[in-house]
């Protein structure tokens, strides 16, 4: 008979953090034109004119928008883009 | 019918890109903000935060280590993109990338100018017995500026 294996349990905060995706959210500003917000969301994510509207629509209106989501790298990512773009985006755990 | 169709400061030539219906003082004038906010670049003043935005406002850690890793490569496309301007400020045509270097860079003008300017939604007019009137009128100028090279390259899209 063997003795016990001590074995430690993760722990399920630090996976389940983890294993959340991450989410972009781009900021209302006063200065960017929301016809430059529309072009910039078409052309990094190629969404349609219709899709990117209403995004740039959410973001004038309601102050924030979340763009697109995906793990810590791939958000990492949309938000340098969108950053190289002049555009105020973060990143966070999808809540 | 365009009876009443107003030119178009970039429009849409094919192959050869865009036709660039800007004047040369006009080309020159925006080169010469360029070279301005190039200077800005490393200068690291209150007027740019908005060119190197927090990734991670809960999170100051993880902040640093993406500001470590980006700031240097959003100054260098910044760089690459005044470049570009300086030796595509006399074509008669610009291409996508030309005419995309051109809108990031009048872009990321207006966000300084506005910064400083500390503008807010509600302005929408110019106050002329203001100290800053020569700026907001550079403002309101880029603005034009940047919305039509977004309409000429909103046409690029698929």
């Amino acid at each position: 008979m063997t003795a016990p294996i001590e074995v430690r349990e993760p722990d399920t905060d630090e996976v389940v953090e983890e294993d959340r995706p991450w989410v972009v959210i781009v900021w209302n500003d006063p200065i960017n034109l929301m016809s430059y917000v529309t072009f910039v969301f078409r052309k990094l994510f190629g969404y349609s004119e219709e899709k990117a509207t209403k995004l740039m629509l959410d973001v004038h209106h309601k102050g924030r928008a979340t763009v697109s989501s995906g793990t810590r790298t791939e958000a990492e990512r949309d938000v340098h883009r969108l950053h190289s773009h002049g555009l105020w985006a973060t990143m966070e755990h999808d809540k | 019918m365009a009876l009443f169709r107003r030119p178009r400061l970039f429009e849409p030539a094919g192959s050869k890109g865009f036709q660039v219906r800007l004047a040369p003082e006009a080309r020159d004038w925006v080169v010469g903000l360029a070279d301005e906010l190039e200077a800005l670049l490393v200068a690291d003043t209150e007027d740019t935060r908005r060119l190197f935005p927090t990734a991670y406002p809960d999170d100051p850690d993880r902040d640093a280590g993406y500001q470590i890793l980006a700031r240097e490569q959003l100054i260098d496309d910044r760089r690459d993109a005044i470049a570009l301007m300086r030796t595509t400020v006399a074509k008669s045509h610009m291409t996508v990338d030309e005419l995309g270097a051109w809108m990031r860079i009048v872009n990321d003008l207006r966000l300084v100018l506005g910064t400083r300017l500390d503008v807010s939604e509600e302005d929408d007019e110019i106050d002329v017995d203001g100290p800053d009137l020569e700026s907001q009128l550079i403002y309101r100028e880029l603005g034009y500026l940047l919305s039509e090279i977004v309409d000429a390259m909103t046409t690029t899209l698929p």
